[in-house]
């Protein structure tokens, strides 16, 4: 799913990438600055970077109740969904690259028969939270994106294969899957969780790439922002580029569509906007009050409104 | 309510300047250095009427200095330094006596600049400038869909600042308060 087309590719190459360049991040906008403001954290509260970027509620009571009230009430189907998805796709990712290791180049088609065979992630844990029409077809969700990213990785590597008659085991891997899924990251620079965790990194072009189920959302870019500010605090490189993928169904099929961004001044100052309104929230303990109109399926609902 | 361009511009520098301005308007003193920003104008613009668009990347075009622009929608007018109308669209120029790097307070006022021209010529403005006085450089500034609502709400905030007559913090940056003619009102800064 982290895949791009060839389409998104050139999108990528002739298009955002060169403007991101040319556009031109204000300095002290970029992470490495997280020593002056307006980047330095006002306040000592330590977010994680999901209660920064989400803004599901409009108030963001959900996260005064969380942090302030210790209130936590138990995650929507829609929640259970995402992470669950998300888990099933990570499961592949990193079975096939353990498998590119262990089995060598020089048998490539058992790592491809491996990879066929290889059985969906087990989740009947996080199933157990859900009604039993929902955890059924969670399951069959979970089956669908298994069988297209195994198909998708045994095509990448065929293809790699009868173009490199000298690769390598490690080589393979990068270029088969080039993206680190998980990747653990130190955002206390910028007044973060010490543990964050990006969905994926790609290692060709930093780019920072976030999985999502569900609708588009304009704070979705959030996300991607605030990664991207960390990696430059910790690496001191520029990540200009960010990638929401959207994965839907429609039946059996499995659609995905990309938000391929710049992480532009922009999207930076409203990450850093959102830091400081939310951590302040947190210090001051300020209830920020019930929204016009609560979205649906909100999973505090029953703690907000008894 | 009508506001400034410049409003724009000084309220990301500091918010309270424009507080001063609209709900407790104070004396302000004219300084030394803005009299002299103004002669420093005049001068650039005459020399700007001998000179190309080379340094625009424009092969061909025509400037027009100090135009007056307004839009009832944004509910925002101001005086544009210089703006260049060529085949390929118009541009906005504003001059600056900096020789640092332009800050983000004068990239969103060109970029509410370039939204009012868009308004006066209905077409779209890709582009504008901002020409650095001290070392004659021209810095481009992409008007992306980005800056634009970044602008808009920018507007928002200062209309909303004035109709709640709610006074803001200060700058986190000490530096500012420094140099600002208001800081006699600050009691909270040095
Ligand atoms: S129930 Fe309403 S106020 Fe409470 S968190 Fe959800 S959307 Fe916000």
């Amino acid at each position: 799913m982290y895949f791009l087309t060839e389409e998104e590719k050139k999108h990528l190459l002739k298009g955002l990438l060169p403007r991101s360049r040319e556009l031109g991040i204000a300095e002290e906008l970029r992470g490495w600055n997280w020593p002056a403001p307006p980047l330095q954290p006002v306040y000592d509260t330590v977010l994680a970077l999901y209660e920064v970027a989400n803004s599901y509620c409009p108030t963001n009571r959900d996260l005064y109740l969380r942090r302030v009230r210790r209130v936590f009430p138990a995650p929507s189907a829609a929640m259970v969904q995402g992470r669950v998805l998300h888990a099933a796709l990570v499961h592949v990712l990193v079975s096939a690259k353990r498998l590119i290791y262990s089995v060598g180049v020089a048998q490539y088609q058992t790592i491809c028969r491996e990879l066929q065979e290889l059985g969906p992630v087990n989740v009947e844990s996080e199933l157990q939270a859900l009604a039993p029409e929902d955890a059924a077809d969670l399951k069959r969700k979970v089956a669908i994106v298994t069988e297209f990213e195994k198909a998708r990785i045994i095509s990448r590597i065929q293809e790699i294969l009868f173009k490199q008659p000298y690769i390598g085991e490690d080589s393979l891997a990068v270029l088969a899957i080039p993206v680190i899924v998980e990747q653990k990251l130190d955002g206390s620079f910028l007044g973060l969780s010490p543990n964050l965790s990006t969905d994926a990194f790609t290692v060709c072009e930093p780019m920072i790439v976030d999985l999502k189920f569900g609708e588009r959302r304009d704070f979705h870019r959030l996300t991607t922002t605030g990664y991207a500010l960390v990696m430059e605090s910790l690496y001191e490189f520029p990540v200009n580029i960010g990638c929401l993928v959207y994965g839907s169904f429609r039946g059996d099929r499995l659609i995905i569509n990309k938000d391929l961004h710049i992480i532009d001044d922009e999207l930076r100052q409203w990450f850093i906007e959102s830091r400081d309104e939310k951590a302040r929230m947190v210090y001051e303990e300020i209830d920020p009050g019930f929204p016009a109109e609560c979205y649906q399926g909100c999973h505090c609902y029953a703690a907000c409104h008894g | 309510m009508m506001l400034k361009v410049s409003d724009v511009k000084q309220f990301l520098y500091c918010p309270r300047v424009v507080y001063f301005t609209y709900v407790m308007p104070v004396h302000r003193k004219v300084t030394r250095k803005m009299e002299y920003g103004k002669e420093e104008h005049l001068e650039i613009e005459r020399l700007e009427r001998r000179r190309g668009f080379r340094s625009y990347d424009l092969s061909e075009g025509e400037r027009r200095y100090r135009t007056k622009l307004c839009s009832e929608r944004l509910g925002v007018e101001g005086v544009l330094d210089m703006h260049i109308v060529c085949g390929s669209g118009c541009f906005p120029v504003e001059f600056k006596n900096t020789s640092r790097h332009p800050g983000l307070n004068h990239k969103y006022q060109l970029v509410c600049y370039a939204m009012l021209l868009e308004e006066q010529y209905g077409k779209p403005v890709r582009h504008g400038f901002l020409y650095l006085i001290p070392g004659k450089r021209v810095h481009v500034v992409e008007i992306t869909p980005n800056a634009r609502t970044f602008v808009r709400k920018t507007l928002d905030q200062i209309k909303m600042m004035i109709a709640r007559e709610s006074f803001p913090p200060a700058p986190r940056r000490p530096a500012r308060c420094f140099e600002c003619e208001y800081r006699n009102y600050c009691a909270d800064v040095v």
